[in-house]
């Protein structure tokens, strides 16, 4: 593993932390997505190195940025970002799932600094996400709002009609980042129900959209730079990225790392990065 | 209700901004008032129950107090895993407000009709049902409410409901409201349905039978010490404009047996053998057996049996 620089304060290098952080975890912990959190770990490392206004010491500042992390299976990228950051204990990971441990599956906020909302259930994230950017665009207050999804979690109506909400309303304090690894718990989402053309769906629900590469932590921190109304970024990532045995497999949406499966991906993650 | 509740509503969001008002696009004429005078307090977020509602938890998450107002089963049960997760577990003090209690909206059919909100909101962990009885219960609950931010469910009837209380309810937590005291055993309400429980109260005294008449608004927090003693004095009958299955009813025999009571207990409420039946809210109380000749019945058979 590379030697801990908390916080970190380039991207690329809080992601590769994180994802050793994620292999080991969700091998120790045997427990599934762990390619889910591969593809989503680059757009969290980009927000929480400086794209979201978000650290220890800004939590009570009622105009700081606000992530949420909708598509709730990938908690192990969102807790090791938290936990690398200085959130909290790098030991809680340790702990991922085990009984009366404080991280689970899927995200939970009670107990957890820095995590915004407990999500595991789909299509709750947006929403909540509307809700605090309503107020805040209502009554004054600063800050905008990030909403990280799954691209299958877009099959939940209640997308469509946060979609709408947010347009009518203007809500230029709103992001979305729909992580865009092209699959989804059964199959490949075009396979499931077609998404595409995707990018036009919420350019035409009146959202800026632009689609980005999503493991490209400069075009990344572009694209979250700047917004005229409600944003959707449609981040194109590879699910499993990082270890070419999990990318692109839907296997690896359940499937736990072995502790051989470890030892290749880390030797993988040395070559590649 | 819905007028007294809007009104208070609206007295008490002139003097508190964090008083939010978000409607799924229901309230034609009830919350134009509203909606004129405090437009940055009000929301009409259109016809989707489940993005409103995680918006309005979200919303009450920045430290708003947000009622949320629509029919029935439209902001319970459409999108009850909104309320389960973003407004209960995460404890957001977001007001889910119902209007149509029961049959009030009868002739407009069973999609209409609500009456498995109370067993499906009861069930849900940090919420608080609130039924009201009459619009002075319903002046002063909404007061609480506002005064008491954890989640709530208030189930209103709809209009011209029809004063029961001579004098404006004392108001805490978990308390029953005692209407009239009688000798022989109690009559337990929520709701408008009130009413036929008084009358039922005048039949039982036209053949020499005495009972107390309570409306009991706390549905999730029963009074166990106006219980014991109830029971003691005679037979319970629980009267409710809901199934029978996990209202008012269940909720009190759930509260006898954590408490370890003994007594009487008989249960009126809806029957829901016709689903598609259409009338006015008095006919599908009477034809669903919520009635004072049922409540009658009842109450005489556990007498009898208790002798």
């Amino acid at each position: 593993m590379p030697q801990s620089k908390a916080p970190y304060s380039d991207a690329a290098e809080l992601a590769l932390a994180a994802r050793h952080e994620i292999i080991s975890m969700t091998s120790v912990a045997k427990a599934s997505h762990v390619a889910s959190a591969l593809s989503v770990i680059d757009v969290l490392s980009v927000l929480y190195t400086g794209s979201a206004n978000i650290s220890v010491s800004n939590m009570d500042n009622p105009d700081r940025d606000i992530v949420i992390l909708s598509k709730g299976h990938s908690a192990s990228a969102l807790y090791s970002v938290l936990a690398l950051q200085g959130f909290f204990s790098k030991d809680w990971l340790a702990q991922y799932c085990s009984n009366d441990a404080p991280l689970g599956g899927h995200v939970t906020s009670k107990g957890v600094p820095g995590v915004e909302l407990s999500t595991g259930s789909l299509g709750h994230g947006l929403p909540y996400g509307l809700g605090i950017a309503m107020s805040r665009k209502k009554h004054g207050a600063k800050g905008r709002v990030f909403v990280v999804m799954s691209d299958g979690e877009c099959d939940e109506g209640t997308t469509w009609e946060s979609a709408m909400i947010a347009n009518h309303h203007n809500l230029d304090n709103l992001v979305v980042i729909v992580d865009r690894n092209k699959i989804q718990s059964l199959t490949f989402t075009e396979d499931t129900l077609k998404l595409e053309p995707f990018a036009d769906k919420w350019t035409a629900f009146g959202w800026q959209t632009e689609t980005v590469d999503g493991h490209n932590y400069s075009i990344l921190a572009k694209s979250l730079a700047s917004q005229k109304g409600p944003k959707c970024i449609i981040a194109d990532t590879t699910k499993g990225k990082g270890v070419d045995f999990m990318e692109n497999s839907v296997l690896w949406h359940y499937k736990s790392p072995s502790s051989d499966d470890v030892t290749k991906a880390f030797d993988q993650l040395s070559e590649n990065y | 209700m819905r007028d007294t509740f809007v009104k208070t509503l609206l007295e008490e969001a002139r003097r508190d901004p964090n008083i939010i008002l978000i409607t799924g696009d229901l309230g034609y004429g009830v919350l134009d008032e509203f909606a004129k005078e405090l437009p940055g307090q009000f929301l009409n977020s259109g016809v989707n129950e489940q993005a409103m509602m995680g918006l309005a938890a979200g919303y009450a998450s920045t430290g708003k107090r947000v009622f949320v107002y629509s029919i029935g089963n439209f902001p319970t049960l459409r999108c009850l895993e909104q309320i389960r997760n973003d407004v209960c577990l995460m404890n957001n003090p977001v007001v889910v407000v119902s209007v149509g209690a029961g049959y009030a909206y009868g002739s407009q059919g069973y999609t209409h009709h609500a009456l498995e909100d109370i067993a499906v909101l009861r069930a849900l962990p940090n919420m608080e049902v609130i039924v009201p009885a009459d619009p002075l219960e319903t002046l002063e609950l909404t007061r609480f409410i506002v005064s008491n931010k954890k989640p709530t469910y208030f189930r209103l009837g709809k209009s011209n409901e029809p004063i029961i209380h001579t004098t404006a309810p004392k108001i805490a937590l978990g308390a029953i409201n005692e209407i009239s005291e009688g000798s022989q055993g109690t009559l337990l309400f929520a709701g408008s349905v009130g009413t036929v429980a008084l009358a039922a109260e005048k039949e039982l005294a036209s053949k020499g039978v005495s009972v107390s008449v309570a409306s009991v608004p706390f549905v999730s927090s029963i009074d166990v010490q106006y219980l014991t003693k109830a029971l003691k004095k005679g037979p319970v009958i629980v009267i409710e404009e809901h199934s029978y299955r996990g209202g008012l009813g269940s909720a009190v025999l759930e509260a006898v047996n954590a408490a370890e009571l003994q007594g009487s207990i008989g249960l009126v409420a809806a029957d829901q053998n016709n689903l598609s039946q259409i009338g006015d809210q008095n006919f599908l109380r009477n034809t669903n057996g919520i009635n004072i000749e049922m409540i009658v019945k009842k109450f005489i058979a556990l007498q009898e049996a208790q002798k």
